[in-house]
């Protein structure tokens, strides 16, 4: 069922929703960009529909909503413990369709992996109700095509905006009486069928082939451009890596908290082990490690679909402009060239 | 050729004497070095037509035509007053009547700018805009300042050695629940700056009293908990200045201003400069002035009526360290004799 | 409501052996059924976590064999029989015991390596019946760095066993490092059989190949893996090599799958 409406209408409703949810959308936050004047956008509570920034990309994904970047899972006392809490007010976030799939890579990793519930991200993932946006033509970094993340089905509202209204689509039964006094019209919003960034994926079907994926040249180039700074990784809809640690917050209060933070193979502590052993140790390893989860072994592991869902925000927020879908792309090339040699070698046997 | 000339008044329009008797460089203002690269063709008209065919790229960012002729001199300026009147007054909006003898002064000398957040990443203020300001407050003012204004305090605009410097600031503030304590802005501030970050229980605190405000935290956070404070905030240096007696580097003199600080500071350099010379614009670096009425004077003068942003701090005293060239004495003899001369 | 699989539980601490200057096993009380080979994720609240393996098991305790590395490892030092450790656990794939049985077991161990695996020793050696030989052979760099003296005196009595210090001379014990010893088991020998071997990264790598050289097929060997870990349970994934979690599908690999986990 479609509505057509007006930003006025909309933040109405918008009002009598928040009482049952929290609203995120990707806010504009004027002059806190990473460079002077520029503005960063990423996401936050709205009070207004006008808030959503719906035209541009936002540098961070939603996933910090159900992924909080500190979340704090146990508060300590003298001696007892307590796990966090959580209230019971919804999550309605406004997100694309790249977003909406790459959080079903996330739902993948807490909810299935090694066959255990994250109960932490459970919480806050049961609560969350997406409204599809638009993207219209999309950005020129966007491959989302090329990995089959363009369509979504799985939200409960779409929402076109037009400079005067807006349309929009009510799929899950909960949200109507929300729109009932509402015109009704027909639509239902559009996908990009196409990018102007195409990525080839990698075909690596051996040990063999992938044991010489790990000792090509390229990502040797690499340790001079990556500065390991985890800003691709932190901008990523899909990585769900995360650090735990305890704290005191006051030596003789002796209370404290054991919490979660993001975290990143792109760091160089990432692996450190006791006795200053650790693995990958320069840049280029790391980023080789980041490309094969991306594109390689996250489908290796659980079949379905690639963990990237081509989104492109690492390419937007990499400070030294190394972008991923070439490299994705160097890497097939890299691929196709393996197998050729390795046929030829077995023909000229 | 006329061997009878002001070249006293010439300099005041902006005309330079030349070893070539009876030739000038004109000094053309670009106040923050950035103008319409279409001007360009109007230089290399001047070039041609009244200068020697070369052009030079001033010292202070001035677009500098040597070679022109003394009887040119009134062709000349009746060719810009079309860009004095563009630059200085739609641009910059300098109060002042745009006439056909070119310059009216040359006191007040072109300010210098880095090219600033237009375009460089590591800027936390628009240069340009600022330049563009300040050319108002202090054009065509005959009583001398040199003012460079730099994006950031990597100060590649020199404005230590400048009569003012003023710097970017970029008061970076800290979101705690983004920080994921990658320690990455430890290093980058370690590395660029003061080492003033270091880690607390997985989090980041900052020793505020020593943070340069050069952005670095923020430009290499992946996660977005350093960000600016959309308010741009200044450092002004002032007293630096070159020469062939007692060069030295500019000294703190503001820390944290605002714009609106800054602008009016600036206003107050010339009654400043006015009392010191006793009204006398002579041609004499500010230092040089601020040495005469003595710091506490100068603090006094030109912060009248100023009214000071809250997180502004004022220098109490200034130690300057000059190179001195009359004394000498770190200097000695390659072979312990002064050879003769 | 799912149930937390983070939760920690506290243990009691039954008794503290000191090993060496920076190791100590701690029993713990505990009716798990922990599996030789499998970790827990120990933690003190307001300290931390981190992952230790079962280094000892009996009629309601575990043990847990601890180096002080950091700032868990030296904060559970200071505790005292009585005291409670938090846990959470087991995890892991354990070493495949039942396939052990019967057949000839060899485990070669290197350092605090001698941890994950004594249990296993400890299993054989309280069920001879289940196993027919048991080559053990331990290195450790030196005098001060003798784990389990205790067991390793009993085990002389129940298995062929080869003690070596990297280099220091003590009694009892051989010098050089163990591949050196490897040759002094009687692999051609032996028909239906396994090696375990858990050590550094580098002393497993070299102890595997010259394994490989004296004819041991790669399936018979077992490797344990030590991986940085923050969750054990495949979700932080700090220990991820290629798609395999050395949490959840290790820490204990058979060789042919060990040798494809590249870094
Ligand atoms: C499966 C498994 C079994 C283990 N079994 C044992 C055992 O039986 N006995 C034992 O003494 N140790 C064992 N370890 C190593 C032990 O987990 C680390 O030494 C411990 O986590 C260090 O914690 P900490 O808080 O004392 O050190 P920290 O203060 O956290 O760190 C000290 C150093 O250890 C590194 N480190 C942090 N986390 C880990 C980690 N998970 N693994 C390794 N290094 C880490 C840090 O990067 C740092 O270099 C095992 C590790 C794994 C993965
Ligand atoms: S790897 Fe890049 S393009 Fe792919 S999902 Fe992550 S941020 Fe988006
Ligand atoms: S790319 Fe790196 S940070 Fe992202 S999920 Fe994979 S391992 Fe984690
Ligand atoms: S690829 Fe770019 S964003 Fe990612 S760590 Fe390297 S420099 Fe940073
Ligand atoms: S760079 Fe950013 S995320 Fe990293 S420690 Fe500093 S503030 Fe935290
Ligand atoms: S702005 Fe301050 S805290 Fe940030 S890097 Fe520069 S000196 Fe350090
Ligand atoms: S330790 Fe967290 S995924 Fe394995």
């Amino acid at each position: 069922m479609g509505y057509s409406l007006s930003y006025g209408r909309m933040n109405e409703i918008l009002k009598e929703l928040q009482q049952n949810y929290r609203v995120y959308a990707p806010r504009r936050w004027a002059g806190r960009g990473r460079y002077s004047d520029t503005d960063l956008i990423r996401y936050g509570e709205i009070a207004a529909v006008e808030e959503v920034v719906h035209d541009e990309k936002s540098d961070f994904s939603p996933k910090e909503i159900i992924f909080p970047i500190t979340q704090p899972l146990f508060y300590f006392t003298e001696d007892e413990y307590r796990e966090s809490r959580v209230d019971d007010q919804g999550l309605l976030i406004f997100a694309r369709p790249c977003d909406i799939n790459g959080i079903r890579r996330l739902d993948t990793m807490f909810l299935k992996n090694g066959d255990s519930e994250d109960s932490y991200y459970r919480r806050l993932r049961d609560k969350a109700r997406f409204v599809l946006m638009e993207c219209g033509t999309g950005w020129d970094t966007c491959f989302c095509v090329s990995m089959g993340s363009n369509r979504t089905s799985d939200y409960s509202l779409a929402v076109r905006f037009l400079p005067d209204h807006l349309l929009v689509e009510v799929r899950d039964e909960a949200f109507k009486r929300y729109f009932s006094q509402e015109r009704e019209v027909e639509f239902t919003p559009e996908f990009v069928t196409s990018n102007p960034r195409t990525v080839r994926l990698p075909e690596i079907d051996s040990s063999g082939l992938l044991r010489k994926v790990y000792d090509l040249e390229m990502w040797k180039e690499y340790n001079s451009r990556c500065q390991s700074c985890g800003a691709c990784t932190a901008a990523c809809i899909t990585c769900s890596c995360f650090t735990t640690s305890d704290l005191i917050y006051n030596e003789n209060a002796r209370v404290g908290e054991r919490r979660r933070v993001w975290a990143s193979c792109l760091h160089e502590d990432f692996t450190a082990m006791a006795g200053g052993l650790g693995f990958r140790a320069t840049p280029g390893e790391r980023l080789r490690f980041r490309t094969l989860h991306k594109v390689y072994d996250y489908k290796a592991r659980f079949k379905e679909e690639q963990m990237c869902v081509g989104c492109g925000r690492c390419d937007d927020r990499c400070p030294e402009f190394i972008s991923f879908a070439t490299i994705i792309n160097r890497l097939s090339d890299e691929v196709e060239r393996l197998k050729k040699e390795a046929s030829q070698e077995v023909a000229g046997q | 050729m006329n061997h009878d000339l002001d070249i006293k008044k010439l300099r005041n329009h902006c005309y330079r004497q030349s070893k070539v008797p009876g030739e000038f460089m004109l000094q053309m203002r670009a106040p923050g070095g950035v103008i319409e690269a279409r001007y360009l063709s109007l230089v290399q008209h001047i070039a041609d037509t009244w200068g020697n065919g070369l052009f030079h790229l001033g010292m202070r960012q001035t677009l500098s035509i040597p070679g022109i002729k003394y009887e040119d001199i009134p062709a000349v300026n009746r060719y810009i007053k079309q860009y004095i009147q563009e630059i200085e007054v739609d641009l910059c909006g300098v109060d002042m009547e745009v006439t056909e003898e070119g310059y009216p002064a040359i006191g007040a000398r072109n300010i210098m700018a880095c090219i600033g957040n237009i375009h460089c990443i590591k800027a936390n203020i628009n240069t340009t805009a600022l330049a563009r300001k300040l050319e108002r407050v202090i054009y065509p003012s005959p009583y001398h300042i040199k003012i460079s204004v730099a994006g950031c305090p990597n100060d590649c605009a020199k404005g230590h050695f400048n009569d003012f410097g003023i710097i970017g600031l970029a008061k970076t503030e800290y979101d705690y629940d983004r920080c994921i304590g990658c320690k990455k802005c430890i290093e980058a501030c370690a590395k660029h700056a003061t080492g003033v970050l270091s880690m607390e229980n997985g989090k980041i605190v900052k020793d505020t009293c020593c943070c340069v405000g050069c952005g670095e935290c923020a430009l290499v956070c992946p996660t977005g908990a350093w960000t600016r404070n959309p308010t741009k905030f200044y450092r002004v240096l002032i007293g630096g200045r070159t020469g062939k007696q007692t060069p030295r580097m500019g000294k703190l003199f503001l820390n944290w201003v605002t714009e609106e600080v800054v602008l009016r500071v600036i206003k107050n350099w010339e009654d400043f400069s006015a009392e010191v010379l006793e009204h006398k614009p002579v041609y004499l670096h500010g230092g040089h002035l601020i040495d005469r009425a003595g710091y506490n004077r100068f603090k006094e003068m030109i912060l009248k009526g100023v009214q000071l942003n809250p997180e502004a701090m004022v220098a109490q005293r200034i130690l300057w360290t000059e190179t001195e060239y009359r004394s000498n004495f770190n200097v000695r003899p390659v072979n312990g004799v002064r050879a003769e001369g | 409501m799912s149930t937390n699989i983070l939760l920690p539980r506290p243990h009691r601490i039954l008794a503290i052996n000191q090993e060496t200057e920076h190791e100590y096993t701690f029993r713990v009380e505990s009716g798990a059924a922990a599996k030789h080979g499998q970790f827990y994720q120990l933690s003190l609240p307001k300290i931390g976590e981190a992952p230790i393996s079962v280094s000892a098991m009996g009629d309601g305790w575990l043990e847990f064999t601890i180096r002080k590395v950091g700032k868990l490892t030296s904060e559970v030092f200071r505790l005292r029989p009585g005291d409670r450790l938090f846990m959470r656990g087991p995890y892991g794939k354990p070493f495949p015991i039942d396939d052990f049985k019967h057949g000839d077991l060899v485990v070669i161990a290197g350092g605090t390596g001698v941890a994950p695996v004594r249990s296993t020793l400890r299993y054989f050696y309280e069920h001879p019946e289940e196993i027919k030989e048991v080559y053990f052979l331990a290195g450790f760099r030196d005098e001060g760095s003798i784990l389990f003296r205790a067991d390793l005196e009993r085990f002389k009595a129940r298995f062929h066993t080869i003690y070596t210090l990297d280099r220091d001379r003590v009694d009892g014990f051989e010098t050089g490092l163990v591949t050196r010893h490897l040759g002094r088991i009687p692999f051609s020998t032996l028909t239906r059989y396994h090696v375990i071997i858990v050590g550094p990264p580098v002393m497993m790598h070299h102890t595997a190949l010259k394994c490989l050289e004296y004819g041991v097929p790669e399936e018979k060997i077992w490797v344990s893996f030590e991986r940085r870990m923050s969750c054990a349970v495949g979700k932080c994934g700090h220990c991820k090599i290629n798609e395999t979690y050395v949490c959840l599908e290790g820490p204990v690999f058979n060789y042919t799958k060990a040798k494809e986990l590249w870094d």
